[in-house]
């Protein structure tokens, strides 16, 4: 059997998310062919473990992301009868087109599958699991950093396709994202002060640490009210917004009840406090007994090398 | 020119969610709503209308209960309402996607709009998949909608910005949040929406045969316990905790 | 977790889709609007102009009169409204009472067809704001001897007197002055601007204030002549009002008492004391049925008098019943609900206070509970308890 494998770029280089997937492909125990749309990362796929082939299809389709005219030229690419890519927004896009042109079954986002297809992934937001079973041609795609990436050791064939699809899109300007501060209400993470920040100045350091990962940072009541620079709409509480994202850090803050009724239903909480007794430590599912001071330059530094991996 | 808006009525994500034998217990929802990311279509697609672009469909493809998203629609101006009504869940997106693009074909849209994913699959394959179907333009991620002259102009979200699209039509486009949240009603809408009626269509009526799917439906159940919280002394945790909230929670 | 209110007994299957899409329209405009600045407007003293122009884009403003672009909603829809806005806070109910119940009401009952055009329409829209100046210095649960008069003079009528407690007052471009013509109760129209009238706030107020309270003063104010409501002569005029204004209170105070129970819900399970949460505890979960009870037994009267107001068969002390009680057990059930707040209860980062202070308020204005209380007596027994001969 064969698998397809739609790799995505990154930055004109393979997204390491495609390690991932070979992963997932071995479980599957298929005969691999990594598909690298408009050339991207093609030496990179040819290096990960376990990949029999790489296909390289190239044209002028490829200048402008246009997920039809893309998924055109991908489809007559690939043979396999199984098709793996992320469920990134670019991957559930492209295989969704391509599943309908093959009038074969999709499935999105999978955190979990066995060798004979049952395959488990979130949804309702991850409140529910569901498991399903498929068999037959699909198309599967994959959460990104839940399987183990294949090693780099591998020598695959490159082959290269050329192909011209029909663009229905035109890129008439593009904008680089604004500096604009995330809202709380809004982020899937958040980094949050309390008044054990001690000065607003500090605040600084999570705003570091909020760029490096994409979080908003937010703060406590106390916070807020003790200092007129933290503004009430960063306020996460009671009186301030309630959020949910799926990490909340909370630094310097004690966890009044008040507090926690803002942030309590986080997937996860991560607190970093000195206070060992602090009522926050009862609600972290992580956390770090530290001053802010020593912990928060190490955060930086090891998140820094988290989002590089 | 008609723009059609497809809705879908799924748990509100305020609701809480329980279990019932193996599945989840939908009668048990004691809150439904227009999919969030559907509700920046439709307001995008309000926007339209008052600019001048056209009329309004509004089409929902669900069991009985969804109808009352398409009057929610009506009351902040939706023009028509169809209900695709299909009494069973379904776990293959290509039903749904061959019921929609029926109705579609037939209404003749040159603008279709939709939200990127639904709030209760989350899967996000029912846009793209009835763009495939149409073989008609998509354009995904889509926060803004402008008319330029004969023209449509999308704002795209991408990794590093935005990008401005000008798609020929007929486009399909899938929205991510949008600009704008849904307006709300006014009594005087909400009023005259119980007087617009549904045209409901069967998949009989769409000349669409639903296919029994490879997909088999096992269970739903609750996401497991998170185990419980681990403390840790000292800064030289951080590397630890960082490594876990990767491996174990799964969060960066 | 979110507020869903509470409906023990059901009687959202009662409800139309049309009412409860209109209670969604404002539960949510409540939720987006009013929670997150309420405690500020409060601290300030202020009502933002906004939510008069929220209101008025809703369409909600003088819910239940029909024609003149007003909504022509049922009593129901009126009641849920009340409900929804007192949830938030009894001083934004008290804004669209006093508009629909006590300044349009008596144009569109009493008014000329003239009047009705030219004032009506707008204030549905919220373009003008209207206040009810019946209540004086001297003349509370008595406004029968009120000493505000009114002298025909030529082509005006000229009015004298001072009114007090008026909501709205400070802010509104007109106010209904009930005022003795010869002797005989009327209605007047009085626009700000007219000579001699003129509407300080009150300050000071520990209760609704978010809302703007004032007294009305009129010196010599000369008003034309057709400003007159000629639809109605003596306490007829006001009383009218007041049951409508009375009838939305009944369900607003159930609204007050949901918001404080469900907060109240919320703290008793997430505050753990003696290493559980206190609503594990038989003294809490005992308060908490209480509250329960008493909010199921308000929304029945609430429902039942509106159905009773929609099929044009109720007695205004059947309105009375329903405004004392209801009021009168939010006030219970805040002070309860702060009680199990414990020390946090106090603070604004709860709505306990808030809404205990405003039901005070709620409890003596638009006749006092003990008031509510003889117009039952005298319904039961036939005999005026009021007032005696000493």
């Amino acid at each position: 059997m064969e698998i397809s494998i739609i790799a995505e770029n990154i930055g004109g280089s393979l997204n390491p998310v495609t390690a991932q997937i070979v992963s997932v492909a071995k479980i599957l125990d298929g005969e691999v062919t990594v598909v690298c749309p408009g050339g991207f990362g093609v030496e990179e796929a040819a290096k990960i473990s376990g990949v029999s082939k790489v296909v390289s299809v190239e044209g002028d389709c490829f200048a402008n992301f246009d997920g039809m005219a893309w998924s055109q030229a991908i489809n007559s690419a690939v043979t396999g009868e199984i098709l793996l890519s992320s469920s990134s927004n670019f991957g559930r896009e492209i295989m969704a087109i391509i599943a309908a042109m093959r009038d074969i079954p999709i499935i999105q986002d999978i955190t979990d599958l066995s060798a004979d297809m049952a395959i488990t992934r979130p949804i309702l937001s991850g409140k529910a699991i569901e498991k399903l079973e498929i068999g037959g041609s699909c198309c599967l795609t994959i959460r990104a950093n839940v399987f183990a990436a294949a090693g780099n050791d591998g020598d695959a064939d490159i082959k290269t396709i050329n192909h011209t699809s029909n663009v229905g899109i035109s890129v008439k300007e593009a904008i680089a994202k604004a500096d604009e501060k995330l809202d709380v209400s809004e982020a899937e993470i958040i980094i949050s002060g309390g008044r054990g920040m001690g000065d607003p100045d500090n605040f600084s350091y999570l705003y570091e640490i909020s760029e490096i990962i994409g979080a908003a940072v937010g703060a406590s009541r106390a916070a807020v009210d003790t200092w007129e620079q933290i503004p009430h709409s960063m306020q996460v509480g009671q009186t301030g917004k309630t959020v949910t994202p799926k990490l909340y850090i909370a630094v310097g803050i004690s966890g009044a009840i008040q507090h926690l009724a803002g942030m309590r239903t986080s997937k996860y909480i991560v607190a970093i406090n000195k206070d060992p007794e602090a009522p926050i430590f009862g609600v972290a599912d992580y956390g770090i007994v530290s001053s802010w001071e020593d912990a928060l330059p190490l955060l930086k530094t090891e998140l820094e090398k988290l989002v590089l991996d | 020119m008609s723009i059609a808006v497809l809705l879908k009525q799924v748990p509100d994500t305020t609701s809480k969610i329980s279990f019932s034998g193996s599945a989840v217990d939908l009668s048990a929802v004691t809150k439904w709503s227009i999919s969030p990311y559907d509700e920046y279509a439709l307001e995008s697609a309000l926007k339209l209308k008052s600019e001048g672009l056209g009329d309004i469909i509004a089409i929902t493809c669900g069991p009985s209960r969804s109808s009352k998203i398409l009057t929610d629609a009506a009351a902040v101006g939706a023009d028509s309402l169809v209900h695709i009504l299909v009494e069973d869940l379904i776990h293959d997106s290509r039903n749904i996607q061959k019921l929609l693009s029926s109705a579609l074909n037939r209404l003749n849209c040159q603008i279709i709009l939709c939200g990127k994913q639904a709030a209760d699959t989350n899967s996000g394959s029912t846009g793209p998949g009835i763009a495939s179907l149409m073989e008609i333009t998509c354009v995904s991620m889509v926060s803004e909608i402008k008319i330029d002259g004969d023209d449509l102009i999308a704002m795209r979200n991408g990794p590093n910005g935005q990008e401005e699209i000008q798609a020929s039509k007929p486009c399909l486009f899938t929205f991510d949040k949008g600009t704008e949240e849904l307006r709300r009603p006014n009594v005087r809408g909400i009023m005259m929406a119980k007087k617009k009626s549904i045209e409901t269509l069967t998949p009989s009526d769409l000349s669409v045969e639903l296919l029994n799917s490879s997909v088999k439906f096992d269970s739903q159940i609750s996401p497991p316990e998170k185990p419980p919280g681990q403390k840790f002394q000292g800064a030289d945790s951080v590397a630890s905790v960082v490594q876990k909230l990767r491996e174990e929670a799964n969060v960066i | 977790m979110a507020y869903t209110g509470l409906d023990f007994y059901g009687i959202e299957d009662l409800l139309t889709e049309e009412e409860l899409m209109i209670r969604d329209m404002v539960r949510d405009w409540v939720e987006k609007e009013i929670i997150p600045n309420i405690e500020e407007a409060c601290r300030n003293g202020v009502f933002p102009d906004k939510w008069r122009e929220d209101l008025g884009n809703m369409g909600v403003l003088g819910a239940p009169l029909k024609g003149y672009g007003c909504p022509g909603l049922s009593y129901t829809a009126y009641g849920l409204i009340c409900q929804e806005l007192e949830r938030g806070d009894s001083g934004v109910r008290s804004f669209a009472s006093v508009q629909g119940s006590l300044a349009m009401y008596p144009i569109w009952d009493f008014g000329s067809e003239e009047q009705k055009n030219h004032y009506l329409p707008k204030m549905a829209k919220g373009e003008l704001i209207g206040c009810f100046g019946l209540t004086e210095p001297d003349y509370g649960s008595n406004p029968g001897d009120m000493i505000t008069r009114a002298k025909e003079e030529g082509d005006y009528y000229v009015l004298n007197g001072a009114k007090m407690w008026i909501t709205n007052g400070t802010i509104a471009d007109l106010a209904v002055v009930w005022a003795k013509l010869e002797g005989e109760i009327r209605g007047f129209i009085v626009e700000n601007g007219d000579p001699g009238f003129s509407a300080p706030e009150m300050k000071g107020k520990h209760s609704l204030k978010a809302s703007i309270t004032s007294e009305l003063v009129l010196q010599d104010c000369k008003i034309p002549k057709d400003r007159i409501l000629p639809g109605v002569k003596g306490l007829r005029g006001p009383f009218s009002c007041l049951n409508n204004a009375r009838f939305g209170i009944s369900w607003g105070a159930v609204g007050s008492a949901q918001a404080c129970f469900h907060s109240a819900k919320e703290y008793a399970m997430s505050r753990i004391q003696f290493d559980n949460p206190i609503a594990s505890y038989q003294l809490v979960q005992n308060k908490l049925a209480w509250m329960l009870r008493e909010i199921t037994k308000a929304q029945l009267l609430a429902y039942h008098v509106g159905k009773k107001k929609d099929d044009g068969n109720w007695i205004p002390e059947q309105i009375s019943l329903a405004k004392m009680n209801n009021v009168d057990i939010a006030l219970e059930i805040a002070r309860m609900a702060r009680d199990i707040h414990g020390a946090n209860g106090i603070l604004d980062e709860y709505p306990i206070m808030r809404h205990m202070a405003n039901l005070e308020s709620v409890k003596t204005y638009e006749g006092t509970h003990d008031i509510h209380n003889l117009i039952i007596g005298r319904y039961i027994t036939g005999i005026q308890a009021f007032t005696r001969t000493l």
